[in-house]
């Protein structure tokens, strides 16, 4: 393989891996504007997305199949479910807690994802689950260079998501509402806006955008297993603060800019695969002794 | 959630108990006499559990300094226990130079470690901070896993065990009164400090950063202060660690560790030195006697630390008024 | 709570209350322990097994927990052993060294006679101490990496082959296949990287390359980019030293990158959920094995009863645990006590010839003499032996 061909395929490697990365960092990055919250149960919302869209996908394949429509019917109907699974966690482990110091939320947050994870453990006994969707091998071929249908897919996707996100934000009255919430709660109370259901709203969108790429996860590598949440969710969270924490586009940036990362750390000669994360977390910390609030974020006062 | 007047409630009265002089020593000589006896009551398996939860009294007391007084999150202190753990391994065990002459060798090394990291990061704001500290704790794992000369995945086996005035710490019962002496020497450091010009320091710092530069506090140098001095726990720990499992792999220093540490910190109440203790007595001793419960038992587990957080907001045993 | 009267009452309330709950907790802690001492002095004697029954590992050392179940109710109903019946006692290691120590100290204190178990290297390594201090002997049913070796004080049993049988196996057949270059990927633990680093030194001392050596993270799902530094290296053979769940994902995305040389994985793969996670493409895959319960001609009888027992069929470890827990009983027998010193003797000149998977004996480092590697082929979404 030429080496062109291989930077060529390192780049698509680590787009795919970056698109998963950066719609799960949504949802850490939205949550964490809203509510200055690092919800550290998110990486196992992922992973329970990732089951939802099984268990939808295994009702309806037989009068859908198990090519993409089906897995696409199963991601929105995954969406929904988990959305709402994100409000109810929001209801009982983290509005009680708002006022309690911030630290605090940690623990419940980690309470939350043991649960998640055991109760997943206890239904699959622990072993990993065939997705069962049939996506096919095919793909473009140009020389060397391969691209699977599913990558174009995939990326094409989650880049619909994040857009859609986008408008959203920008263009909805909840949207707004959101905006100002992350700016300043107290001032929203005074001015009318029904706080607690824009939170609501952050951490049902940021669920769901979780659950689709659990579900995309699925499809595209076949299995699930009930601690698929665990790694995806700290690398998640790094991408989350690389591109700026409680900054949307910054997480969308700071996901592909993670997943490249650890593509091509993996081609560094001499050093190889072992040392990859070495390589992407010093690159990190080095962006954030130059940039002290990642690529895009905000400067801004806070208080433990 | 109505938060409950801390003096109504059982662990209120409790440390009713404890802020009362006449009470307090008597208290403290009876739990002394307690850690004394209770290995020969409670046979070798509750010793090495036990040892085990003062070595986490040690761990997270050292986390407290920089959770808990300075205000600083960390996710990676397991880094600094593996720092110490490591140099024990490679300058006692490979090299052979005896323990005593290596402590101070890991010590200095973890210090190192702190400020290396440390200086250029402590101006971060507290999640920028802690990323830094995850990953700064995630290379230190990283290079332990694919490094020769720490033994790689498979770690550092067969340390030998300290020698101290012709004696040699040997069976699970030296260890135990071993942790029972750092878990000791660490209290009485956390309760030192807190109370000295730094301690005070840290106070101000933690509570509004900007008033206590202007007032003349050299915040970085005073943050860097904590994360040396959680560094120095740290090391310590990990080089009796070491010495008491005589082998080290680098499974022991994930991020999932840290985490715990973190939990008992936050659990028994930031700052807190009594919280802290109790809070690592939890994380450890609460999944061993749920033993029995099977494979449903870190479900529990995770179910108790949910409400007891909803009940107890700022930990079991939070500081107050600080 | 005005007036330092008040005050003083709730104080001593608190008091009262606490150390009632002290005493309360002094007495059931004393309670469970003396409780454990008279189950010892009764007329049967306990059998621990180190096995990790939560974690990632869990179907593995529940598995090897049914096989020893199974095995010891077969001895209960032909007499037992020294004429008592014999029960287990279960320390779940959770595959994780720490909790190995906890789970085996439990164990040492609870009064067993012996300990059957031992599956992940990694955790069953800090437990060779705890038992050589108690001086309770350790049949190693499934865990085979040769750090093992050096840590064992003389009362630990490997009956599983080890790491360098398995490599002296994996290069005979590559060069069968006259295969003259392979990737070598680990997944950066105990077992794995010491089964790659082995293979690494034996094949590069037999004059051949490594054309890439890879290490990937469990549980990471994503291997493209090792897979396109595979590709891009283009060996004859792909080794896979590792465990099954991440090496279905790995050889599902190298097949996917159209890679179409010789995939051959190690002992830590050789589970029929291979063929979940991987699919089709696990088709022509080759496993080193230990021997499983389907090859073995004397195992019939074992895979009946179990699966009558358990309602699944028996996994990878089940026949060499049932034939562990079996050859430590056979030992108690011979030593005619429990005493640990007379049952590590029987072990070590053991001639025990009613195993499943064959005859065990001991090399003077209390290895297993004879290597019982297989070498498997994945047909039609199952293992078969291959020609």
């Amino acid at each position: 393989m030429a080496l062109t061909d291989l930077v060529l395929q390192q780049l698509v490697n680590g787009l795919v891996l970056g698109s998963f990365y950066a719609l799960v960092a949504l949802g850490y990055t939205m949550v964490f504007g809203v509510v200055k919250l690092l919800n550290f149960a998110h990486g196992e919302v992922y992973m329970v997305g990732g089951f939802a869209g099984f268990v939808v996908l295994s009702v309806v394949s037989g009068a859908l199949g198990s090519g993409w429509t089906a897995v696409a019917f199963s991601m929105v109907l995954a969406m929904i479910g988990v959305g709402f699974l994100g409000v109810v966690i929001q209801r009982i482990a983290y509005q009680p807690m708002l006022s309690a110091p911030r630290l605090s939320i940690l623990i419940t947050a980690l309470a939350v994802s043991l649960v998640l994870q055991n109760s997943i453990l206890g239904a699959t006994g622990g072993r990993y689950v065939p997705f069962g969707a049939d996506l096919g091998f095919g793909g473009i071929n140009l020389g060397n260079l391969f691209i699977s249908h599913n990558q174009i897919i995939l990326v094409g996707t989650a880049g619909v998501l994040m857009l859609s996100l986008e408008l959203f934000i920008s263009r909805t009255q909840y949207g707004r509402a959101m905006r100002a919430v992350s700016i300043d709660k107290d001032m929203c109370r005074l001015m009318g806006i029904d706080v607690n259901r824009v939170i609501a709203v952050t951490f049902f969108l940021g669920s769901g955008l979780a659950a689709a790429a659990g579900t995309m996860a699925g499809a595209y590598y076949g299995s699930l297993w009930y601690f698929m949440g665990f790694l995806i969710g700290l690398k998640a969270f790094t991408a989350a603060v690389i591109g700026g924490i409680g900054s949307i586009p910054g997480a969308m940036l700071g996901g592909l800019i993670l997943g490249l990362l650890e593509s091509f750390g993996t081609m560094i000669p001499g050093v190889g695969s072992a040392w990859k994360d070495v390589f992407s977390f010093s690159i990190l910390i080095l962006v954030l002794v130059f940039k002290p609030t990642g690529l895009l974020g905000k400067s801004e006062q806070e208080r433990m | 959630m109505i938060e409950r007047s801390p003096v109504h409630s059982p662990l209120g009265r409790l440390q009713g108990v404890w802020d009362n002089p006449a009470y307090r020593w008597p208290l403290i000589f009876g739990l002394l006499a307690l850690m004394v006896v209770a290995p020969h009551v409670l046979g070798p398996y509750a010793t090495v559990i036990l040892t085990n939860a003062l070595l986490y009294v040690v761990l997270a007391l050292g986390l407290n300094v920089v959770v808990g007084y300075a205000g600083l999150l960390d996710l990676g202190y397991a880094a600094f226990f593996a720092v110490g753990a490591y140099t024990i391994g490679i300058v006692h065990h490979v090299y052979g130079l005896d323990f005593w002459l290596t402590l101070p060798i890991a010590v200095l090394a973890a210090a190192g470690a702190g400020i290396i990291i440390g200086s250029p990061t402590l101006r971060l704001r507290s999640d920028y901070l802690a990323i830094v500290t995850l990953g700064f704790g995630e290379i230190v794992r990283f290079s332990a896993r694919n490094l020769s000369i720490t033994g790689g995945a498979s770690g550092i086996s067969g340390i030998e065990r300290p020698w101290i005035f012709g004696w040699e710490m040997r069976s699970s019962m030296d260890f135990y009164y071993v942790f029972c002496v750092l878990a000791v020497l660490a209290v009485i450091a956390s309760l030192r400090v807190a109370d000295s010009r730094l301690g005070r320091a840290w106070l101000y710092v933690r509570h509004d950063e900007d008033a206590a530069e202007a007032m003349g506090i050299d915040r970085v140098k005073v943050k860097l202060a904590a994360y040396v001095i959680g560094a120095i726990y740290g090391s310590i720990a990990g080089a009796f660690f070491a010495v008491n499992l005589g082998a080290i792999s680098p499974e022991s220093f994930s991020f999932q560790q840290s985490v715990l540490i973190l939990m008992a910190v936050i659990l028994g109440g930031m700052g807190k030195v009594p919280g802290v203790i109790l809070g690592a007595f939890i994380v450890i001793l609460a999944p061993e006697l749920l033993r029995d419960v099977g494979e449903l038992r870190l479900l529990v587990f995770a179910a108790g630390l949910l409400l007891i957080m909803l009940f107890r907001p700022k930990g079991i045993w939070p500081s107050q008024g600080r | 709570m005005v007036g330092g009267k008040n005050i003083l009452a709730m104080n001593r309330e608190g008091f009262a209350r606490m150390s009632f709950l002290l005493q309360k907790l002094a007495a059931g802690l004393v309670l469970a322990t003396s409780m454990s001492a008279y189950a010892a002095a009764q007329d049967s004697m306990t059998i621990g097994l180190l096995v990790p029954t939560s974690g990632s590992e869990a179907t593995y050392g529940q598995d090897m927990a049914n096989a020893a179940e199974l095995a010891l109710e077969e001895i209960n109903a032909a007499g037992g052993v020294l004429g008592q019946q014999v029960s287990t006692i279960v320390g779940d290691d959770a595959c994780d060294p720490q909790q190995s120590v906890n789970a085996a100290s439990k164990l040492a204190s609870s009064g067993v006679v012996g300990v059957v178990g031992g599956y992940c290297s990694g955790a069953t390594l800090p437990t060779l101490k705890i038992f050589a201090d108690a001086k309770i002997p350790f049949v190693i049913a499934a865990a085979n990496s040769t750090q093992l070796i050096p840590a064992n004080s003389g009362n630990a049993f490997m009956i599983n082959s080890t790491g360098n049988d398995q490599v002296a196996r994996a290069l005979e057949y590559f060069n069968s296949k006259g295969v003259n270059t392979i990737a070598l990927v680990d997944q950066g633990d105990a077992y794995s990287q010491d089964l790659a680093n082995l293979t690494r030194q034996r094949w590069e001392e037999s004059g051949k390359t490594v054309a890439t050596s890879e290490t990937v993270n469990k549980g990471e799902q994503d291997y493209s980019a090792v897979v396109t530094s595979i590709r891009s290296a283009n060996p004859d053979a792909v080794f896979w030293t590792a465990y099954y769940a991440d090496g279905g994902l790995l050889i599902r995305q190298l097949r996917q990158a159209g890679y179409q040389g010789i995939i051959a994985v190690g002992d830590g793969s050789n589970s029929p959920e291979l063929f979940n996670i991987a699919g089709s493409s696990a088709e022509g895959v080759i496993a080193f094995s230990n021997p499983t319960a389907e090859f073995l001609p004397n195992a019939k009888a074992f895979v009946d009863s179990y699966t009558a027992k358990f309602g699944h069929a028996p996994g990878p470890y089940a026949p060499l645990t049932y034939d562990g827990t079996k050859l430590l009983a056979s030992a108690i027998e011979e030593a005619g006590s429990t005493d640990p010193a007379a049952i590590t003797e029987a072990l070590k000149g053991a001639e025990f010839t009613e195993g499943l998977a064959g005859d065990i004996s001991f090399t003077d480092e209390n290895t297993l003499a004879r290597s019982n590697f297989i070498v498997l082929e994945g047909k039609g979404g199952a293992w078969a032996l291959a020609e």
